[in-house]
């Protein structure tokens, strides 16, 4: 089977021969193990994987493949059993400031309004402004993402779409050179979903793609909509990387014609076949 | 349009459970030949009562109204203690393991004792009945907040303090922002049950120790021999200890919040 398309983009191969490309996260023979009743189980075994960047980096798998137990050795939320990540050279010891998460089920706080959830998380983080300057800040993210007439809400008065900006809005708002995001778009309908991945990108965009987007999802479309390259991994327990995928379509993408194009589907294709490898053939049919 | 028809309807089936009662009542009287009086005859004797609530004339005898607001004002003092220690000590219980396994088989044995057996302790600790009323409401109120504020605090879910950890929240920001705010619905539930139990607690208090209160006013009732009485303090009893508990279910809404 071919897993790695040798296809990185003409502008990533001269930055490379140039020794201008950054790594923002190295993740070096990662083990995570976790005990349990009936002993230790790893969760996933010996990762090792970089993120240049500025670079948007899906990892994408079964569920229970362990993707986010990766994803939260990159947070600091997780500690490796072995190996180390390190995020922007520095050796991840636990969550910083330099990274930003948005977590699978939103987590906001019910009892605050939108206003107050990022306000917290901004003076929590950045000690060193003084209160109008993260007054000014917390506003100034809330009319990026259009939330600034529902600031006074709280969470439980807001869709899922909504909550879901809050929260990238919080991410974004500590101004994190890396963001991690753990299947955000995952309980959201198609509809709302699509404008999301239109929304995240124009604040990658707003920042002049410096930052360094790593997102945990299964869904295809949505990885290759979005991504650079996008991780595969095995079925865990002991998950690895099964294959590294690049997604050379030029930017900006556009949904509807994206579909279309030879290399997009092309791209479905192999990750669906990877995804579906356990399946007979005649699943595979049935299911189409 | 909805809303007054379900609240009319609300009305009615009010008036339907009280009629019934009072058909029950009557019923029970004229079963009893007069024995236990009906509700004309008590509410005769209870009207009488509410002209003049609250004369003073020397200690055994005094109006309705300023025993009922002396009964009050120990429930008070004793929940309001028992509140400032149980909080403190719920929280304790709740956030840490050792606390809670130090503390946990004391609560265990205490909690199934009647409060009125701590009444001889308080009467030898304050010598003084009033006193020792108050301490039996206190130690009533302790079980229920101190409980429920240990089951709040040990439950914060793990994506409130995932975001905590995520953002490097202070220890002072977690509690202010997150324990708290979580807690809060739990330790009001803990209230409401501790000011329900301590009103049923006084009256029995106050039969004990004598002199004061609605309990006093009950047991007085019976020495003189007045089913009237005793029934419309049954009344009274009944009336105030359901705005109690509306008045602690309106503050439980106050502080929850949706999900």
């Amino acid at each position: 089977m071919k897993n790695n398309i040798e296809a990185p983009t003409l502008e990533m191969h001269i930055k490379e021969d140039l020794g201008l490309t950054v790594n923002s996260i190295e993740i070096k023979n990662v083990t995570v193990s976790f005990k349990t009743p009936k002993g230790k189980f790893d969760a996933v075994k010996d990762i090792s994987l970089n993120v240049r960047k500025g670079e948007i980096v899906s990892v994408i798998g079964h569920s229970g493949c362990g993707k986010s137990t990766l994803m939260n050795t990159i947070s600091g939320m997780v500690k490796p059993s072995q190996g180390e990540v390190l995020a922007n050279g520095k050796r991840v010891t636990g969550p910083g400031p330099d990274r930003g998460l948005v977590f699978q089920n939103y987590s906001l706080l019910p009892w605050l309004t939108v206003y107050q959830n990022i306000y917290e998380a901004v003076d929590s983080v950045l000690k060193d402004l003084n209160k109008s300057e993260k007054k000014t800040l917390v506003k100034d993210t809330l009319k990026m993402v259009n939330l600034y007439e529902h600031k006074d809400k709280l969470p439980g008065q807001l869709s899922g779409g909504m909550k879901q900006r809050v929260a990238i809005a919080r991410a974004f708002a500590i101004n994190p050179s890396i963001l991690l995001l753990d299947e955000p778009f995952g309980a959201l309908d198609a509809l709302t979903k699509s404008s999301m991945h239109i929304e995240l990108l124009k604040l990658w965009n707003l920042d002049n793609r410096d930052k360094t987007i790593v997102m945990v999802t299964h869904d295809i479309e949505e990885a290759i909509f979005l991504s650079d390259r996008i991780v595969v991994m095995n079925n865990g327990p002991a998950a690895t990387v099964k294959a590294i995928v690049d997604v050379p379509l030029i930017r900006p993408r556009h949904k509807k014609e994206i579909v279309h194009d030879p290399e997009y589907m092309k791209i479905h294709d192999q990750l669906l076949a990877m995804l579906m490898d356990k399946l007979s053939i005649a699943d595979i049919k049935s299911n189409i | 349009m909805k809303n007054i028809q379900s609240n009319i309807l609300a009305i009615v089936y009010f008036l339907c459970g009280i009629g019934a009662l009072l058909l029950f009542w009557e019923m029970s009287s004229r079963f009893t030949d007069g024995e236990l009086p009906g509700p004309v005859p008590t509410w005769e004797v209870f009207s009488e009562l509410l002209k003049d609530p609250f004369y003073d004339f020397g200690p055994n005898d005094k109006g309705v109204g300023l025993l009922l607001w002396g009964s009050l004002v120990r429930v008070t003092y004793g929940f309001l203690l028992g509140t400032l220690v149980a909080v403190p000590f719920g929280i304790l219980l709740g956030s840490s393991k050792i606390a809670m396994n130090i503390l946990n088989p004391v609560v265990q044995i205490l909690k199934p004792v009647s409060p009125l057996a701590w009444f001889p302790i308080g009467l030898a600790i304050f010598q003084s009945a009033p006193s020792a009323t108050v301490f039996i409401i206190f130690i009533t109120s302790l079980w229920p907040t101190l409980i429920n504020t240990a089951f709040g605090v040990s439950t914060v879910p793990q994506d409130h303090k995932n975001v905590a950890k995520a953002f490097g929240f202070s220890k002072f920001k977690y509690v202010v922002k997150i324990l708290f705010p979580y807690s809060l619905p739990h330790i009001f539930t803990g209230l409401r049950l501790s000011i329900g139990v301590a009103w049923l607690v006084i009256v029995a208090g106050e039969m004990l120790s004598g002199g004061m209160g609605i309990g006093f006013f009950i047991w007085d009732s019976w020495n003189a021999g007045s089913m009237e009485k005793i029934i419309g303090g049954i009344l009274i009893i009944g009336i105030v200890g359901l705005l109690l508990d509306k008045g602690f279910s309106v503050l439980q809404k106050s502080f929850s919040y949706e999900k």
